[in-house]
């Protein structure tokens, strides 16, 4: 098997008495598009840190193509990163700012160095601009200037750190696809950092999703979706309706769990580990978008009455009351029936939209 | 009504401005009086100057400010500098502690900081002259230079410092590079101060001066003793100009910088 590129081993970090990184491992694929996702606080700016070397690690270990660079000082590594604010030197020129990185390590002559600049901008698109200043320049455009002077290093690893959260919601569309072209035509590993489930889905090869400080899921942005592994993955990607049910039976792939009075057939997780019990109380997690509403009684379907409808656009949603639970359904199409507040109807949805898993304590209190 | 407090308003400030002027315009007019007394007025000569320039003790005493100013400023600027550089990467509370020892010179009350400097000066056997001069006014010029540099640091974004780092600089290339260029403007200003506060200063100056040392305020004090000649105010005319000179420079420094932003 090839050699990962990057390895994190058992890496733990703490600020004070906070254990903020939590025995994390895994290993990062030379040429992917790898992102941290989690929310705010959950550690994932820490991990990039002590990657880049910006923040020291109190145990495990971090290995760079079968070397560990733990003890190296961040401009001994051959990593480079991407600051969320940019972070361009405001009293030197775009040109100073890309040769920066060469000049301070005299990796190249100052004509070479001039070659690889222009090389560089004409990569981000900004050809022509040697000569203006950080403070002349539009958010997207120093976003491109520090790409630019992160790749002139030709690193092993780009480090992006929330790289598009300042920008405006229609650049930071048109900079995920710019972002994933660049990707593409440099061949650089990117590990990315965002909160942004969106961003994640939509740019990446791989996903880790992290809370708390520890990893929760790793795998393509499909299978994440898809299957998420535990409850907080479930309530983090993806609109669901999260219910706590019974289960009744539990078969090789499906158990019956039961929600009020009905009881409905679903998919059980994979995923984790431990398999669940007749009996037991569980968590059943429903892609909003993948459930139907009908008039008529349906098989595999929950009975419910309906509580609101709101129309959006091209979206219809509607919350229907399912024992003491509320349950919003999306649709995009026509509903199947016309139903109105108040009347009584039933729930189904595509199997695959439909997850059961083991039910975590303190759950609810955290949201879920 | 209105016009009534505008009225006042301009009378009051009228009054202010020309109380705190007046006397200030009456040395520099007075300085070209052709009669010794202030009482009377008998025309414009330049004899005043001529006199202050031909007399040796007032230009080694503006020789010796001049000398210790410069030097002062420089020592300043450097000691300043260093040490709100330094505390960049110490602990917090190793910050406060800092920021409280440089305050400290400018709360002890000069003729005190005067006093303990000469007995100090005296038992490490040290020369009064402009090695002393140089030395002591750096004491209180150190803390303004400091303050003035971590100012602008607090405002240089954390991230620039670690990118520079990422990018492949060491440290001390960092400093040099990075934010020496950017505290700059702070630096050259704070110097400035420091050259008019050192070219003012009387109370430290006048323990610290040697036989053959003392600086321009000091030797106007001793003149004043022996009687003024309109020499003092020819001679507070040019350290006025000289001072309005260095101020000037100072605000222009620091109105550029604000105008890059």
């Amino acid at each position: 098997m090839k050699q990962p590129l990057l390895a994190l081993v058992n890496l733990n970090k703490y600020y004070g008495d906070v254990h903020v990184l939590k025995d994390i491992s895994f290993t990062i694929n030379e040429g992917e598009f790898l992102t941290l996702l989690g929310p705010s606080g959950c550690g994932k700016t820490t991990l990039l840190r002590c990657i880049a070397g910006l923040e020291r690690i109190e145990s495990g270990d971090i290995l760079l193509e079968g070397a560990s660079i733990k003890e190296l000082a961040p401009n001994k590594r051959n990593v480079n990163t991407v600051f969320q604010n940019y972070a361009l030197f405001p009293h030197l020129n775009v040109y100073d700012n890309i040769a920066y990185g060469p000049r301070m390590k005299k990796s190249l002559s100052e004509a070479e160095l001039k070659k690889r600049v222009v090389q560089v901008l004409e990569l981000v698109q900004m050809s022509g601009y040697e000569q203006r200043m950080p403070h002349q320049l539009s958010g997207g455009q120093r976003q491109r200037i520090a790409i630019a002077r992160a790749l002139i290093n030709e690193p092993a690893i780009l480090l992006l750190d929330e790289p598009l959260g300042a920008l405006d919601l229609k650049l930071r569309k048109y900079m995920q696809t710019e972002l994933a072209r660049l990707q593409r035509k440099t061949g650089t590993t990117f590990v990315y950092v965002t909160h942004d489930q969106e961003e994640a889905l939509n740019m990446s090869d791989r996903i880790v999703v992290i809370d708390q400080g520890q990893v929760q899921q790793l795998g393509s942005p499909r299978e994440i979706y898809n299957s998420p592994a535990n409850l907080f993955v479930t309530s983090f990607i993806g609109d669901r309706n999260i219910v706590p049910v019974r289960v009744l039976e539990v078969g090789e792939e499906r158990a019956r769990v039961k929600l009020g009075e009905d009881s409905v057939l679903v998919r059980s997780s994979r995923t984790n580990g431990k398999a669940l019990q007749a009996g037991e109380e569980a968590v059943l997690a429903i892609l909003m978008d993948k459930m139907r509403v009908s008039c008529e009684e349906a098989e595999n379907a929950l009975r419910g009455t309906v509580a609101s409808i709101h129309y959006a656009g091209s979206q219809i949603r509607i919350e229907v009351r399912v024992a003491d639970r509320i349950l919003t359904v999306v649709e995009y199409q026509k509903m199947d029936c016309d139903c109105a507040v108040g009347d009584a109807v039933s729930v189904t949805w595509e199997d695959s939209g439909a997850i059961l898993l083991p039910k975590e304590d303190g759950w609810e209190e955290r949201g879920f | 009504m209105k016009a009534k407090t505008r009225g006042f308003g301009t009378v009051y400030l009228s009054l202010f401005f020309v109380f705190l002027y007046l006397p200030v315009l009456s040395v520099v007019l007075y300085s070209f009086n052709a009669s010794r007394s202030t009482a009377q007025w008998t025309g414009w000569t330049l004899d005043w100057y001529r006199q202050l320039f031909s007399d040796r003790a007032i230009v080694e005493a503006f020789r010796v400010s001049i000398v210790v100013a410069l030097l002062t400023a420089l020592l300043s600027a450097v000691l300043g500098t260093f040490a709100a550089v330094i505390s960049l990467w110490v602990t917090s509370r190793m910050k406060t502690a800092i920021q409280g020892m440089m305050i400290l010179p400018l709360i002890v009350p000069e003729v005190a900081l005067g006093v303990s400097l000469l007995f100090f000066f005296n038992a490490m056997r040290l020369p009064f002259g402009v090695l002393t001069l140089v030395l002591s006014h750096s004491l209180f010029c150190v803390p303004y230079v400091y303050i003035m540099v971590r100012l602008r640091l607090q405002e240089i974004d954390r991230s620039i410092l670690e990118s520079a780092l990422d990018l492949g600089a060491s440290t001390w290339q960092m400093v040099r590079t990075i934010i020496l260029p950017l505290v700059a403007p702070s630096i050259v200003t704070a110097a400035l101060l420091c050259l008019a506060m050192s070219l003012d200063d009387v109370i430290i100056s006048t323990y610290m001066s040697g036989p053959r040392s003392t600086t321009l305020p000091v030797h106007v004090f001793s003149m004043m003793r022996v009687g003024v000649t309109p020499k003092v105010n020819a001679l507070c005319t040019l350290i006025l100009i000289g001072t309005f000179f260095i101020i000037g420079l100072s605000q222009l420094i620091t109105n550029k910088r604000r105008f890059a932003k």
